[in-house]
């Protein structure tokens, strides 16, 4: 199968979802005549005019106020927020209005949107550009909150969000653009909330989310040839979540190690654990459930700094270890 | 000049000794070279020599004082040189090591969730199991390599030695058991006319005030009868031989608080139910009482137990060698029986079950034998034949 990147997938899906329904259109700052802050939606302005790649001022709670409306007037919107930081000032479009309004209204409405952002550290952007801040969407009932790892992912898990009647909020990653995968040419889709084993072990469970999936994969090839078989579980959408291979990697290996980019405290990390520490798998651990997770403090603009306050290939093998070996 | 005595450094690791013993007193003169303390590290005990000759003083620690290395622990003066203030200054020896600090034992025992499950399902108590995981916890594998332990210890049992009568018994029962094919047949009898004539027999014996005639008196009587006419029954097998005997001697299987014993009606073929009653009657009285004669239990063909008095309705009995058969009894009790006219009738039923040596008596010979007996048992007046 060919190989594209990340910001290609994305690319594809956008544009081939566009040419199935006219419905689609992308709106944000900088994505039409420049193509996006990283580029993803190059040249989609060329291929479908100011109509369908809408530039807009510097406001993103206009942008999320837009697809709002556009949504609930039956258009499929794809807004794109330039950094996830910014998600903050889109919030009270996003949060109070978009996840309330089918409920509100009994069913009788739909938001068939996307809003995609993305979120991370790792490029040098300091503490306003790097955040990692998923867990207050997972937080907010009426939202879906996807995070795809791969490019195959992306493609197929972005075409799935756009084809929801539900608000999506798509959490890319900046250091997965240039990434490149397996993504078949054709349109397909990859069902929102379904998790998936990357790698079978049976040795100890990592659940990992966006970059940490490849960093986690990394981690366990290394472990391998130590004779640690590491399983990586990669929910994909965080929200609803498919616990279920979760549980079953968990129950099969009775270790697990829970890595995720975003600060510890109040992060996604302490759901996945919860909910492992509440399943059947519980009877099945042989060790503690353990984080691996951002450190609890703004990220460095210093790139040593920047590149200790969130996991590594190396602490993630080293914790993982510790925890296969019976250390922990 | 004052030669110091150090607590020597004899490991690496070493960073304190106790002191044994002092092999010079205070005020004795030691020369170079010759033992002059013993000391004790947490490896070995070792003589320490003294560095130089002198007259030893100011020794400032005391057998069992812990000493850290280098310490002075006392000097060696020159013949004639005084010992200074300094010098009696008693050394300060370490206190004794605290007893290990063991943090507070909790109640429960530390183990993983998984260990837990493992331990509930194969009945494993945790308590008992070495945990191999951090901090003692107890894991999975721990609970599946430790053996099943019960709750509680079994409570000990009253133990009695195997001895005596029992001891016998338990080797003879065990041999015949294991040697002797054994090979059993049940047969039941209307026992009518049985009881009619014992009933007979009994009024007759109380008249005369002669002893009373029991059930087991009168089957060893129809026994005797029967074996008679099958002597294959009243047998012994030597090698390769089978002994056709030439006595009947019946022995009555009695049971005892110290065992089972078989006295033995000698004749019994020739003695009549009154001499038979009389001899069964002497010799249970005697075997309860501990009074038997080697020659009471000696020389029995064939051996006859009845539990009929304990309610027993049926049992096998296992066959006292040399013999090569036991007659098992039962209880007479009253039990429907078709008649030879078709309809059912309530009679007094015993069942009776002979045991019986394969290589001796075969199927059709113990049937034969068995018929005979009911024959006799159904029809008493047979006795008189």
């Amino acid at each position: 199968m060919r190989e594209i990147t990340y910001s290609e997938a994305l690319r594809e899906a956008l544009r081939q979802e566009m040419q199935r329904d006219e419905r689609v259109f992308i709106i944000g700052e900088d994505v039409g005549i420049y193509g996006g802050a990283f580029g993803v939606t190059r040249g989609l302005f060329k291929e479908f005019g100011e109509e369908r790649v809408i530039d807009t001022p510097i406001s993103e709670l206009g942008i999320a106020g837009a697809i709002t409306g556009a949504a609930l007037t039956g258009m499929r919107p794809v807004g794109e927020i330039m950094f996830m930081d910014f998600m903050t000032l889109a919030s009270e479009q996003l949060v109070n209005q978009a996840a309330k309004i089918r409920f509100m209204f009994g069913g009788n409405a739909t938001l068939p949107f996307v809003m995609r952002t993305p979120a991370g550290s790792g490029t040098g952007a300091a503490a306003q550009h790097s955040q990692s801040l998923e867990n207050w969407f997972v937080h907010i009932p009426g939202l879906k909150v996807v995070m795809p790892s791969t490019p195959y992912d992306a493609k197929g898990l972005l075409i799935a969000s756009i084809r929801d009647d539900n608000p999506v909020i798509f959490i890319e990653h900046k250091l997965l653009y240039k990434i490149k995968g397996p993504v078949p040419e054709e349109p397909y889709t990859i069902p929102l909330s379904t998790s998936e084993v990357k790698r079978s072990g049976q040795d100890l469970t990592v659940v990992a989310t966006s970059v940490m999936v490849k960093r986690s994969l990394e981690a366990a090839a290394q472990l391998a040839a130590e004779g640690i078989e590491v399983e990586v579980v990669d929910p994909r959408t965080l929200k609803p979540l498919d616990a279920e291979p979760i549980i079953r990697s968990v129950m099969k290996t009775g270790r697990v190690l829970i890595v995720h980019e975003a600060c510890k405290t109040g992060g996604y990390g302490g759901e996945l654990a919860a909910l492992i520490a509440e399943s059947e798998a519980f009877d099945y651990l042989e060790a503690p459930i353990v984080r691996l997770a951002g450190r609890d403090m703004p990220i460095p603009y210093n790139r040593t700094l920047e590149y200790h306050a969130v996991p590594q290939v190396e602490n993630i093998v080293a914790k993982a270890r510790e925890l296969a070996q019976g250390r922990i | 000049m004052a030669i110091p005595v150090i607590m020597p450094k004899l490991e690496m690791a070493q960073e304190t000794a106790t002191i044994v013993e002092w092999l010079r007193q205070e005020g004795e003169a030691v020369e170079k070279g010759e033992p002059l303390l013993v000391v004790e590290t947490d490896k070995i005990t070792v003589d320490i020599e003294a560095p130089a000759s002198g007259i030893l003083a100011g020794v400032r620690a005391e057998p069992a004082d812990i000493v850290p290395v280098t310490e002075i622990i006392a000097y060696l003066l020159e013949p004639g040189e005084a010992a200074t203030p300094e010098m009696a200054a008693t050394a300060v020896p370490l206190p004794p090591p605290p007893a290990v600090q063991t943090a507070p034992a909790l109640a429960k025992t530390r183990a993983t969730p998984a260990a837990r499950r493992l331990a509930r399902e194969r009945d494993v108590e945790l308590r008992t199991v070495t945990g191999s995981g951090p901090r003692g916890r107890v894991q999975a594998a721990d609970v599946q390599t430790s053996p099943i332990t019960p709750e509680r210890p079994a409570p000990a049992a009253e133990v009695i030695p195997l001895q005596g009568i029992r001891r016998t018994s338990a080797e003879r029962l065990a041999a015949s058991y294991q040697g002797v094919p054994h090979v059993y047949f049940t047969m039941r009898v209307d026992m009518g006319e049985f009881e009619k004539a014992r009933a007979s027999l009994n009024a007759s014996a109380q008249r005369a005030a002669a002893p009373h005639v029991s059930v087991t008196a009168l089957l060893v009587k129809a026994v005797a009868w029967a074996l008679q006419r099958h002597p294959w029954l009243n047998s012994t097998l030597r090698g390769t031989e089978i002994h056709l005997l030439p006595e009947i001697n019946v022995g009555v299987a009695v049971a005892l608080e110290e065992g089972l014993i078989v006295p033995v009606v000698q004749h019994a073929d020739l003695k009549s139910v009154s001499e038979i009653a009389r001899r069964v009657n002497e010799l249970v009285a005697r075997a309860r009482e501990g009074r038997l004669a080697p020659a009471d239990v000696a020389g029995g063909t064939f051996t006859l137990s009845n539990l009929g008095p304990f309610g027993i309705e049926q049992f096998t009995a296992i066959i006292n060698p040399p013999q090569v058969a036991i007659l098992a009894v039962g209880a007479t009790r009253p039990a429907a029986l078709v008649s030879p006219e078709g309809q059912i009738v309530i009679r007094p039923v015993l069942r009776m079950t002979l045991a019986a040596d394969h290589r001796v008596v075969d199927g059709a010979l113990a049937a034969h034998f068995l018929a005979e007996l009911r024959e006799v048992l159904e029809n008493p007046t047979l006795l008189l034949w």
